[in-house]
């Protein structure tokens, strides 16, 4: 059964079409994935889906909820981790759990059990009565994970959630996803970081300029590039013209799984162990220097490179 | 009832500012007390004031030759450069005061120049707001001197009668007593027959109220933009919270706040300084929330059209310090000309503290419903208006 389906979503401001008619389901119990750039339009597929503004057209389901038509309905079932520290600063954690459980309809009982339930969960039950504001960046953070888990979810939304913290508390937030949707939350996790999509995700969407240019599991998603590894070439940039390099490789190689930037030479093969040492010699024969190699296993990052020619964090 | 949980939030949030605590209810009371104590003297002593000119309305009842005196050669033409005089019907006078329009207006009977003639009672009433300042007394000085004279004449004119009917100013010395000839030709009254003139420390005790419960809205809306730019508010409105019910919070929030700063000042300036804040407790508990309304009304207009809070907050800044002056809160009312204080009603603070001075001279809750009214009114407007801004915003926002 489908937690989430999108059908054909289009949201335009002016003549500028910020999402473009994207469509794709969510399972119940699915970890799902929505990598792309900043400014992709990811952000406003989670505001269509949460029924915070309406789409231009197309529509959104909650299981067998219209959202746009009975969208408190569905935001019931909905968990909502916001990109921006969503919180009350001057507030304690525990306080501001029990604000955000409120919101939520929780009272008495209920709403103590469940606040000191997600401050175990987000591990600060030791800080719970210390002020927001004296935390640390990735602490607040986990707050505003545990206001959106509060009431239980059925869908956790997280738009980029671990932007702009420490390792430690990165791995920790990434835990606690892993453990929530082990426990059956359905998830969907935005990011411009493919390692944490990569992990988290069962199954991954590729956003850009607004559409969904890619869909499916990982595995699904390395395939459209042949698996290739990528085998980057640092070029000294003294030595001869680095203009001639693709035009010598061509008969080696097919044109698309080469690219050069600047100083430095790309080129995608299945086996970049077998064909380096040729790859080597046909560089230096044009006179150019190498002075570094890296091969860099296909990844999400690969895959976005090979389908929009841009760098995710570009 | 969510909306009780977001109001209770931000009284919470409030409460434990200590900046905020000392910016709401200290800072007001420092400042009464260095006006009120300054600003004593000026409204105590009248005649070291220069005075600006101003309207003086006039229902002239009589018609006869002495109001006609009275009228146009003292009024209109000895006087003119500190008094412009215009003529009304009596309810039209009575109408001009009530509504602040006219800050002094005079009614002359129908009898007045045969009753002055004769030497029988004649009493010319005087209408003033509850603060009409020096205004008031230089009418009711010109009126007393104009009575004077007229009642020497006229027993002068009696006393030469049997000797030489024509020779009025050779004859006569000494004043007649008062029980004899001379009637009481004023009796000053207002609108309310029960008020009393308002103190320095009581006009700046109503004056700094208005300016920092307007301050106070300006810090709740500039919170409610904070909110928005925050995600806060976005937040919210993924809760069971409705974009009403937001409002409504906040609003509830922002009231309960103001009446308790309103309280706070009411007590300490009355404690402190001893000032009266008049009869009508709950007159001034419903215009403070009328006036927060009002307020807050503008103020969510204001945040429809303003985007980041700091852009809101110089905005605020400048708005409360321009309204403030203009509504009175820092410079006395009486100073200002007729069409100033006329314009300063439709302003939030100025609407206020003219219906707190009334309250202060004794006002009846009955009499200031209408500022009430007035004041919920222009608040819904605002308000709609707002919201009918809002609601377009979020229906083409970008992400």
């Amino acid at each position: 059964m489908n937690m989430l389906t999108v059908g054909e979503l289009r949201k335009s401001f002016g003549v500028i079409a910020a999402v473009n008619g994207v469509s794709f389901a969510v399972e119940k119990g699915e970890s799902f994935g929505l990598l792309g750039p900043n400014g992709a339009g990811k952000s406003t597929i989670i505001n269509m889906i949460t029924g915070l503004f309406p789409p231009t057209s197309g529509a959104v389901h909650m299981k067998d909820i219209d959202v746009i038509k009975n969208t408190k309905q569905a935001q019931k079932l909905i968990g909502v981790v916001p990109q921006e520290i969503a919180l009350y600063q001057s507030m304690s954690a525990r306080e501001n759990l029990k604000f955000w459980g409120r919101m939520y309809d929780l009272s008495g009982s209920t709403l103590e059990k469940s606040v000191d339930e997600v401050l175990e969960i987000i591990g600060l039950t030791e800080r719970a009565k210390d002020k927001v504001e004296t935390f640390s960046g990735g602490m607040k953070r986990r707050v505003n994970i545990g206001a959106a888990i509060l009431h239980r979810p059925e869908l956790l939304i997280m738009d980029e959630p671990t932007v702009g913290i420490d390792p430690q508390s990165r791995n920790h937030i990434l835990e606690t996803v892993k453990r929530l949707n082990s426990e059956g939350m359905t998830i969907i996790y935005t990011s411009h970081y493919m390692e944490e999509v990569e992990y988290l995700c069962e199954r991954i969407g590729i956003i850009d300029h607004g559409e969904l240019i890619a869909l499916g599991t990982l595995h699904e998603l390395r395939e459209t590039i042949g698996d290739h590894s990528k085998i980057v070439l640092s070029l000294d940039n003294k030595t001869s013209n680095h203009e001639i390099i693709p035009q010598t490789l061509t008969g080696h190689f097919l044109e698309k799984d080469i690219q050069l930037n600047d100083n430095q030479l790309i080129i995608f093969h299945k086996d970049p162990q077998f064909i380096l040492s040729d790859l080597i010699q046909s560089v230096t024969s044009t006179g150019t220097k190498v002075t570094s190699v890296d091969i860099i296993e296909p990844n999400l990052e690969s895959v976005f490179l090979h389908l929009t020619g841009r760098s995710l964090r570009d | 009832m969510t909306f009780w949980w977001l109001a209770i939030k931000d009284l919470q949030i409030v409460v434990r500012d200590k900046k905020a605590f000392l910016t709401l209810i200290m800072m007001p009371l420092l400042l009464i007390a260095i006006l009120g104590a300054a600003f004593g003297d000026v409204m105590k002593q009248d005649d070291d004031v220069t005075i600006e000119k101003f309207t003086l309305g006039i229902a002239n009842l009589d018609k006869g030759q002495l109001s006609t005196v009275l009228t146009d050669e003292v009024f209109t033409k000895a006087l003119s450069k500190q008094i412009k005089v215009k003529y009304y019907d009596e309810n039209g006078l009575r109408e001009k005061i009530k509504d602040h329009t006219l800050s002094v207006g005079i009614i002359i009977p129908a009898n007045f120049t045969a009753s002055m003639m004769s030497g029988s009672e004649s009493k010319v009433k005087l209408l003033t707001v509850p603060d009409p300042g020096i205004k008031a007394t230089i009418v009711q000085t010109v009126i007393e001197q104009f009575s004077n004279s007229i009642s020497i004449e006229v027993f002068a004119t009696q006393l030469a009668q049997p000797v030489n009917a024509g020779n009025q100013t050779s004859v006569f010395q000494p004043k007649p007593s008062s029980d004899e000839i001379t009637q009481p030709l004023i009796k000053e009254t207002t609108i309310n027959a029960k008020t009393k003139p308002v103190e320095s420390f009581q006009y700046y005790a109503a004056a700094m109220g208005v300016m920092f419960l307007l301050m106070t809205v300006v810090q709740g809306v500039t919170t409610m933009i904070l909110e928005k730019e925050q995600a806060v508010y976005n937040r919210l409105l993924l809760t069971k919270l409705t974009f009403t019910q937001y409002l409504t919070g906040k609003m509830i929030g922002l009231i309960i706040i103001s009446l308790a700063q309103a309280f706070l000042i009411i007590l300490g300036t009355k404690l402190l300084f001893g000032v009266d804040w008049g009869p009508s407790l709950s007159g001034i508990a419903l215009m403070t929330v009328g006036f927060v309304f009002n307020a807050c009304g503008l103020g969510i207009l204001a945040g429809s059209f303003i985007k980041t809070e700091k852009a809101f907050s110089v905005a605020g800044m400048f708005a409360t310090q321009i309204m403030a002056a203009v509504g009175g809160s820092m410079v006395p009312l009486y100073l200002f000309p007729d069409w100033v204080i006329s314009i300063t009603k439709f302003l939030p603070n100025g609407l206020a503290l003219q219906t707190y001075l009334d309250l202060m001279s004794g006002a009846t809750f009955s009499e200031i419903l209408p500022a009430i009214a007035g004041s919920v009114g222009l608040g819904l407007m605002f308000f709609a208006i707002g919201l009918i801004r809002l609601s377009l915003e979020r229906r083409g926002r970008y992400a």
